[in-house]
């Protein structure tokens, strides 16, 4: 046990050692010193309504990212986002601790759920474990809508907060972002990471490696779920009030859209995936009157009678074939995109200095 | 305590379990040759359900004739989509299907909602009102029409499959695609052919749901899951996994709601999903292939 | 040569958002005249909100073609200017931020609209944290502007978090619509008063047999909502109604055999749909095509929309529907506004108006009188100005035939007379249209009845 615990600490040393001599860190740097200022200069509204999601999303997609970096796609991890938000509200209401407690104690149970979750899910192949996942959150809604006596679920209520909303909020967010995103980090860069990475390209031959699949799995999902529950808290917070509706099928499908566009399995993708479809939910609406003078009933091209608001359902049209061409044409996510701009940027700026 | 009403909501559970089995045929079809699951499945039902809406109100055609030209209509749409879609993600990472799936998910959606509008729509069928009954248990003609329907369907597919070259080769595919490759299977066409099946059969399932239940663009989620979960029950890729696994989907669902009232209607679903995977994780018929 | 570059960005961006930031400091409101700005909250992803829409956009463009709302301050008149805010299915966690955009970013001074009881819970404490006035045109839920102190926080128990301590908060929030108790109560009249006696003199019953009520709902909020205040009702003025069997489904449902067969068994005279247009019109056909329950259907408000009789069809016919705004009763109309308000919308949008719309349609008269009452677009004096509205009444009619908001325990509610439609076959436009069956007269309108209620052709009533 010792062992354990000085081999894990000298192979974080390890890593953080080596990041720090990286290329990345810079980059880790600036943005988090970015991150730190952007909130001080921009309205109430935007701290409130874009950044902060931002990062709490982060974790939630990343959460994501972690679980389906071992192979295991979940469909359902909305429920764990839901049962996190309402157990640490339920928590805090009901046995009077501090908010910030409930949050910890609604991921710890997040996770408990996670591992029982996992537990049916070890020996189940991709798609099987989708539809359980999927199956299992529906389960939970309607588990938590039947004791609505107790959990209020249907109605809903508002979450006891734990700091005033706005820059406090903000900065709470942060921290508990930065910490959080780093464990995952951590442990994706450790052994048990490789282990899930195994396990990701070909079960069969892990297994014949001697790894243990179905403790690495589990493994996956606990610590997955124990983050997607401490996102859920944190979500509750920022929206103030806590409903089933947060349960629902799309909050299922948004990590895996934001791993996927932002770069699935690396550390980045999920962080720049919710950035990009957080700014995309709280900014695209606008040009909703603008579609609807083109394409609206009223508009330059009717194209669409039948529809009195073509803003939405177009916006959504756009996301899905934004999501079908990221997979089909760029299934690493944007991220490595982005990354070769930024190096060709810096090519072209070098060879204009020499 | 066999009431009436009980044999009733048997009768209901095969009479929604057949729908269900359509689209579960089809999605185990492709899975079984192509090895791929499409969760846009139920999409293609809602696409179908509309095309019929579309054919019987513009050109007046019979309702149960417009059942063909939907699943003509979404068995193109279903090239269309392994062309373009599947055939690209085919052979890659297998979360990369799923994400697929997602994105078509929204685009058939917000199509639907942008050519059709939101409201609720329905079918009518020239046997409207019209029911069978026999003391206390009705049945709607509708609902005997459409379970003969998907008889005859399934009775025609197991022709194509068993008899047919194009069915050969799908059943070669399936099996062994190294083998069947090498033996000249053209598979990229096989393929085409085996989307399309798989299409149509949604379109089918679409075109009697519409005439049944009424629907609007979002309606091709639950089905879907369904479905889904009558292949996992059945086993993936045993069709006739898929026809038992429906009646018994069917019946559990519609007696599970007569006894513990409708809450449970869909939670009973997955529950059982959940059961007969923990206890044996490659359905009750087993999987086929792999 | 890296460092130096990220100095670059890091610099870049903080100028662009420093000169971000100054601009909007200097989007102060400005003292001179400008449009009035009215956010309507309302679901485009719901038919319901898309009527909201509609009829907002009529009566706004027909308050600013009769020349706008005089502001007395500015001593001119301005226009109001629409602000969509579109909360896509209206549930919580869609609402809450596009009603906080239009509140800190767009500034409205007035909020109208809110369809379902958990949204607008949940997206009022916005309105209510800013005191923000908002007229609530949807939510039957009465804790909307009973949850504060002034209704003794609605029954709410000690504790609840949905208790909300702000009584000037609460004091900016307006009811203009019907709640599960004001509709329950018609509807459980309706049968003890009209429908009993016609069974007692159709089938020889005994007076002493009570009515026989099964419920049918959907499970959240609104459902549960009517079942127990029908029931309520039936206790407190001893109505001679049993509710024989009550059950209830999933949201997500799409069909109901099994619910139905239960209800048959149960041998019912009657039954209450409680849900939305869909899901009723289903309902009332299943039960009639698929499981031969012959019984007489009644249909909740919120499926007075042009969508329910299109899918009903031939279904519909002798059915029942409790309303409160009817433009399938007429002509002639019980109102003459009605009259004007259905041509109208039938010119601009080629439909015929729900009932959703109608609520919101006056919501904005409401709001332009106020503000010309109060002289100012300043937020206290509006409110001041709707809580001390006494407009006649408009699409929607009253008790007293004018539009009054209460102060007492039924805090800032109005008085609205809802009323049984019967559906008739019409094979003029191969629908079914309406007519009023109860009650007989209402104090703003006189007569209101157009036909005495009839069992429907085939009815079954339930067991002796």
């Amino acid at each position: 046990m010792k062992k354990l615990f000085s081999d894990s600490f000298s192979s974080i040393k390890r890593t953080i050692i080596t990041f720090s001599r990286s290329q990345k860190f810079s980059f880790v740097i600036a943005a988090m010193a970015i991150a730190a200022i952007v909130p001080l200069l921009v309205n109430n509204y935007t701290v409130n309504e874009v950044l902060t999601p931002m990062l709490i999303f982060a974790i939630y997609a990343s959460s994501w990212n972690l679980l389906a970096s071992s192979g295991q796609g979940s469909l359902g991890h909305a429920a764990f986002l839901g049962i996190g938000g309402f157990v640490s509200a339920l928590i805090a209401i009901k046995t009077g601790v501090p908010p910030i407690i409930g949050l910890f104690l609604g991921s710890l149970l997040s996770a408990a759920v996670g591992f029982l979750v996992g537990l049916t899910c070890v020996r189940l192949k991709a798609w099987f474990l989708a539809m359980v996942t999927f199956g299992f959150s529906v389960i939970v809604v309607t588990i938590f809508s039947e004791l609505d006596d107790f959990t209020g679920a249907v109605l809903g209520f508002p979450t006891p907060l734990i700091v005033d909303r706005g820059l406090p909020f903000y900065y709470l967010t942060f921290a508990i972002a930065a910490v959080s995103i780093l464990t995952m980090y951590l442990v994706m860069k450790s052994k048990i990471g490789l282990a899930f990475k195994a396990i990701h390209q070909n079960e069969f031959e892990a297994k014949m490696v001697g790894i243990n699949t179905a403790k690495y799995r589990l493994i996956a999902f606990v610590i997955s779920t124990f983050f997607a529950g401490l996102a859920g808290g944190l979500y509750a917070q920022s929206i103030q009030y806590i409903q089933v509706s947060v349960f629902g099928a799309e909050y299922s499908f948004l990590p895996l859209m934001m791993c996927v566009i932002g770069g699935l399995g690396t550390i980045e993708g999920p962080i720049v995936g919710s950035a990009i479809i957080v700014a995309i939910d709280s900014y695209l609406p606008r040009i909703d009157p603008f579609l609807n003078g083109l394409l609206g009933q009223d508009g330059l091209i009717p194209l669409f009678p039948a529809v009195s608001n073509v803003g939405s359902p177009l916006r959504f049209l756009g996301l899905g074939l934004f999501l079908l061409v990221i997979v089909i044409f760029a299934p690493k996510g944007l991220t490595p995109l982005m990354k070769k701009a930024y190096h060709n940027l810096r090519r072209s700026l070098k060879e204009e200095k020499n | 305590m066999i009431t009436s009403g009980l044999i009733q909501a048997l009768l209901w559970g095969v009479a929604s379990g057949c729908i269900y089995i359509l689209l579960a045929t089809g999605l185990n079809i492709i899975f079984g040759v192509m090895k791929l699951v499409n969760f846009a499945h139920g999409q293609l039902l809602m696409i179908g359900a509309y095309i019929a809406f579309t054919v019987t109100t513009a050109l007046g055609l019979n309702a149960y004739l417009a059942i063909l030209v939907a699943m003509g209509a979404v068995a193109l749409i279903g090239v269309g989509l392994e062309r373009f879609t599947f055939r690209k993600v085919l052979g890659t990472d297998k979360l990369n299907e799923i994400f697929v799936s997602l994105g078509l998910i929204y685009v058939f959606e917000n199509a639907a909602a942008l050519l059709w509008g939101n409201t609720t729509r329905q079918i009518s069928s020239p046997l409207q009102g019209l029911q069978l009954s026999i003391g206390q248990i009705a049945i709607s003609y509708d609902r005997l029409s459409s379970i003969l329907i998907v008889v005859v369907i399934l009775v025609a597919l197991f022709l194509l499959l068993k008899k047919t070259k194009i069915g050969l080769a799908m059943r070669a595919t399936s099996q062994k695609i190294s083998a069947s490759m090498l033996m000249g299977v053209n598979t990229e066409k096989v393929y085409m052919y085996t989307f399309a099946l798989g299409a149509a059969l949604a379109g089918a399932a679409g075109a009697l749901y519409g005439i049944i239940f009424n629907f609007n663009p979002t309606i091709g989620a639950l089905p879907t899951i369904k479905a889904f979960a009558i292949i996992i029950i059945g086993g993936l890729g045993s069709i006739p996994g898929a026809v038992v696994g429906g009646l018994l989907y069917g019946i559990a669902e519609n007696t599970a709601v007569y006894f513990l009232g409708g809450v449970w209607q869909d939670a009973i679903a997955f529950a059982l999903l959940i059961i007969v995977l923990v206890i044996r994780p490659t359905g009750i018929f087993g999987e086929k292939g792999e | 040569m890296q460092k130096s570059l990220i100095v670059i960005l890091v610099v870049v961006i903080i100028v662009v958002a420093g000169v971000a930031a100054a601009w909007q400091l200097t989007q102060v409101p400005s003292a001179e005249a400008r449009n009035i700005k009215i956010g309507l909250v309302a679901g485009g992803q719901l038919a319901e909100g898309q009527d909201m829409d509609r009829a907002a956009k009529l009566a706004v463009k027909e308050i600013n073609d009769a020349g706008g709302v005089y502001v007395a301050e500015w001593h001119t008149s301005v226009e109001i200017e629409l602000v969509s805010i579109d909360t896509v299915d209206d549930s919580n966690s869609k609402s809450v931020g596009p009603v906080t955009q239009a509140v800190e970013e767009s500034q409205v001074d007035l909020l109208i609209g809110g369809y379902t009881s958990s949204g607008t819970l949940a997206n009022q404490k916005v309105a209510i944290d800013n005191r923000v006035p908002y007229i609530i045109t949807g939510a039957s839920s009465s804790l909307v502007t009973r949850r504060g102190p002034q209704a003794n926080y609605g029954g709410l128990p000690e504790g609840s978090e949905l208790r909300i301590d702000d009584a000037e908060g609460m004091s900016y929030m307006f009811h203009y619509c019907t709640t599960t108790a004001d509709y329950s109560a018609t509807v459980v009249k309706f049968f003890a008063e009209e429908m009993k006696p016609l069974l007692e003199t159709t089938y020889g019953f005994n007076a002493s047999r009570n009515l026989k009520l099964a419920i049918l709902y959907r499970n959240d909020p609104f459902g549960q909502g009517v079942v127990a205040d029908s029931k309520a009702i039936i206790d407190a003025e001893n109505l001679p109604i049993d509710v024989v069997i009550e059950r209830s489904y999933p949201t997500t449902a799409t069909n109901f055999q099994t619910d139905l067969t239960a209800i048959k068994e149960a041998d019912p005279d009657a039954v209450y749909v409680v849900d939305f247009i869909a899901n009723t019109a289903e309902i009332i056909r299943e039960g009639q095509a698929d499981v031969g329950l012959n019984t007489v259907y009644i249909a909740v408000e919120c499926c007075e929309d042009p969508a329910f009789y299109t899918l009903l069809g031939e279904y519909g016919s002798d059915q029942l529907l409790e309303s409160k705004f009817a433009p399938y009763a007429g002509p002639p109309y019980y109102l003459e506004s009605i009259a004007t308000y259905v041509t109208n919308y039938q010119e601009e949008y080629n439909t015929l108006p729900g009932m959703m719309g109608a609520d919101t349609y006056d919501a904005f008269y409401i709001a332009a009188d106020a503000i010309e009452r109060a002289g100012t677009l300043d937020k206290a004096a509006v409110r001041a100005a709707i809580e001390s509205c006494a407009l006649d009444q408009m699409l929607i009619i009253t008790e007293t035939g004018k539009i009054q908001f209460s102060t007492g325990t039924d805090y800032h509610e109005i008085a609205p007379v809802t009323f049984i439609e019967q559906l008739v076959w019409n094979e003029d436009v191969n629908e079914c249209r309406s007519v009023i069956v109860y009650p007989a007269t209402a104090e703003g309108v006189g007569t209101l009845k157009q036909a005495s209620f009839a069992l429907p052709t085939g009815y079954e009533p339930g067991s002796p």
